[in-house]
């Protein structure tokens, strides 16, 4: 018995690729820091691996997906971001907020599934882009394996939340949910623990930056009450 | 295959049903009635030879034509570029294979010696000493101006290049003249020998007569393939790069005669590769649409710049060089087509539909021109990550916009009003936020804001 939890206590001393259910994976390639340090620590190697298929399966477009990936999005832009069959059209100005500069921006559109997951390939295979952002609502799981491509790219992979029924094989796996002010993350495959309890995110968005000048301006007024009051006495 | 009406050359099946050469075309035709026959054309000849040196002239500038349909290249400067003797053989084989043709190989310290053992199927000879056993061991008459004297060779005993050269050299000088000696001396390296290299033409155009009526695009790639070979071996002669090549493929001429096809191809970054290039050509032919078969190919370069020389950074880039993502987006605009790459061009307009602008990448954008067009703090501006392509009108629930669930704004507005010239927009913009915490971009027109009922729209999504 003493014996077993001996061995049991370091099976990452054993071999690289060991861990116990209990505890988070070691990464084998590079991980990107996502910028948010609750999600950091749920991530296996503390961070979107790259060169890995990500699965993000999100609610629906626009529910803060890339402002979730921006600290990552920035920190690789200085090659190319690739956005791959978005669900609407994307706007510069916007990308440009979120600190990728519109020179490193690539919008590729595809006619039908298979150009998609051959330009997908492409892209990947020449590891010369930064990230890759794929959006696709239907796709087997044999030819998502294809995607597999050992690199310094960032890839992720946006599904509709109806996909979380589908194998993947991806390791990692997060189904995006809106919430007030933030993004509510449900942990659906990754190399670790099972997590039921959905990981709430704040995201500072720039959006309310507007709100907060105005509200920085607001105590104005108290100071003028004062200065009536001391002429008061 | 029949020169002055001899059978010159026969397939394995025609051999097999009993052609032989030196056989006339009466005879032929009583053994396979169906045989299909040819007449030995060297105007074609000559075509294939030089479609073979122009390819050959990757290699080394100095390639240079010799009797009997051979081809001399002077490989010594190019060895140790190309990983050394075997695997340039192998290369230039397998590019002759490409090309269609069959080629017997040989290479020795002399450009005679190697001609000889070529003409032989003798093999390589490295060394002068291996070079010196395997000549000595080959046929006289291998040597042109030995052939004529076959009879006399015969009638003294002498049928190799070894007892030839234990003839007494006057008597031999006298008796076959000085050229025999002088292939000799050049072939053992006795004496120095000069060649006319063949210069590359000013501008290339290459043909290709295509033996059936082919439409299927696969096929056409192969030939192709071939045209594009002898360009790769034209620009490294000439040291171009080329930026733009037209493919034409010719369709039958006569009575449904029609213009030929023309695929051109555009690169953003000059190439003198042909991996590249075939890998491009290959997804614009799969793209095409045949109406009749193609009968012909033709290959013509029409814009070509110096080459660049290669990059001296010690150590390779992260993620490849600027060349490796330009090849890149070149092999998507060729399948997805270059409407469908696009990057951002944004305008300095107000109007939003007006100021998110995207160009195919192959389009040139200076990096400044483009940040002369941005705002000059964009954080400041909330604009959405993605932007409808044609504004949704919302429906009103207790006079409030509803999509989905009803929309509570978030924002204070942000009122446009531009574009009276082209398209007047006069609209007040809110970040409105759904039942579900999800973020809207939504406007209200304020043209015929007299109604009594306002109408919104649904523009963005902030992703």
């Amino acid at each position: 018995m003493h014996c077993s939890g001996s061995t049991s206590a370091a099976p990452e001393s054993l071999h690289p690729s060991l861990w116990l259910a209990s505890q988070l994976a070691r990464s084998h390639t590079r991980c990107v820091d996502t910028g948010h340090a609750a999600l950091s620590a749920q991530l296996p190697g503390g961070g979107w691996p790259t060169g890995t298929l990500v699965d993000l399966l999100i609610q629906q477009p626009g529910i803060g997906e890339l402002r979730l990936l921006r600290p990552a999005l920035a920190e690789v832009a200085k090659r190319r971001i690739v956005l791959l069959q978005p669900p609407h059209p994307p706007q510069a100005l916007a990308l440009a907020a979120l600190g990728v500069p519109p020179s490193q921006v690539i919008w590729l559109r595809a006619k039908q599934t298979a150009d998609a997951l051959w330009a997908a390939e492409q892209v990947l295979r020449s590891g010369s882009c930064g990230a890759l952002l794929f959006w696709q609502s239907h796709a087997r799981a044999d030819s998502l394996r294809r995607l597999h491509q050992a690199g310094e790219t960032l890839f992720f992979l946006m599904r509709p939340l109806a996909a979380q029924q589908d194998a993947s094989p991806a390791p990692l796996r997060l189904a995006l949910r809106p919430q007030a002010g933030g993004i509510e993350i449900d942990f659906i495959k990754r190399r670790g623990p099972q997590r039921d309890a959905p990981l709430f995110l704040p995201l500072t968005s720039y959006l309310h930056q507007r709100h907060a000048t105005l509200d920085r301006t607001a105590p104005a007024p108290v100071t003028a009450r004062g200065l009536r009051t001391e002429l008061v006495h | 295959m029949l020169e002055q009406e001899r059978v010159l050359v026969a397939s394995p099946a025609a051999l097999a049903a009993g052609v032989r050469v030196g056989m006339r075309r009466g005879g032929v035709l009583m053994l396979l009635p169906d045989a299909r026959i040819h007449e030995r054309d060297p105007a074609l000849e000559d075509q294939a030879r030089q479609a073979v040196a122009l390819a050959l002239l990757q290699y080394t500038p100095q390639v240079a034509e010799d009797e009997e349909s051979t081809l001399l290249m002077d490989v010594g400067a190019s060895l140790t570029l190309f990983g050394g003797i075997l695997a340039l053989c192998a290369r230039v084989r397998a590019n002759v294979r490409a090309l269609g043709f069959t080629v017997a190989l040989a290479a020795s310290p002399t450009a005679r010696g190697a001609w000889l053992l070529a003409r032989a199927e003798a093999g390589r000879a490295i060394q002068m000493e291996t070079l010196v056993r395997r000549l000595d061991r080959l046929a006289v008459l291998l040597a042109p101006p030995a052939r004529a004297y076959a009879a006399w060779f015969e009638g003294i005993g002498c049928s190799t290049l070894g007892e030839l050269r234990r003839l007494p050299r006057p008597g031999l000088q006298r008796r076959c003249g000085g050229a025999l000696l002088e292939l000799l001396d050049a072939a053992y390296g006795l004496a120095p020998e000069l060649f006319e290299w063949i210069a590359p033409p000013e501008t290339f155009h290459a043909r290709l007569e295509l033996f059936d009526r082919i439409d299927d695009a696969e096929r056409l790639l192969a030939g192709a393939r071939r045209l594009l070979l002898q360009l790769v071996g034209w620009l490294t002669a000439r040291q171009l790069a080329v930026e733009r090549i037209t493919l034409r493929l010719e369709h039958e001429r006569g009575r449904v005669a029609r213009p030929p096809t023309c695929v051109e191809v555009v690169l953003a970054e000059p190439a003198w590769r042909d991996e590249h290039l075939v890998r491009l050509l290959k997804e614009r032919l799969a793209k095409l649409v045949l109406d009749a078969p193609v009968i012909g190919l033709g290959l013509e370069a029409l814009q070509v710049q110096p080459m660049a020389p290669p990059s001296e950074s010690l150590f390779p880039e992260p993620g490849g060089t600027e060349e490796d993502r330009m090849r890149m987006l070149e092999l998507l605009a060729a399948r997805l087509g270059a409407d469908n790459v696009l990057q951002p061009l944004p305008k300095a307009d107000y109007r939003p539909e007006q100021a998110n602008a995207w160009v195919p990448v192959q389009q040139k954008v200076r990096d400044k021109a483009r940040d002369a067009q941005l705002p000059p703090d964009t954080m400041q501006l909330p604009r959405p990550t993605w932007i409808l392509a044609k504004p949704i009108a919302l429906l009103m629930r207790d006079h409030r916009p509803f999509y989905g669930s009803p929309l509570r704004m978030a924002s204070n507005p942000e009122r446009i009003e531009a574009g009276w010239w082209n398209g007047p927009q006069t609209r007040d913009y809110f970040i409105a936020e759904g039942q579900d915490h999800t973020l809207y971009w939504v406007y209200r027109e304020r043209i015929g804001a007299d109604d009594a009922e306002p109408r919104w729209f649904l523009h963005g999504l902030f992703g």
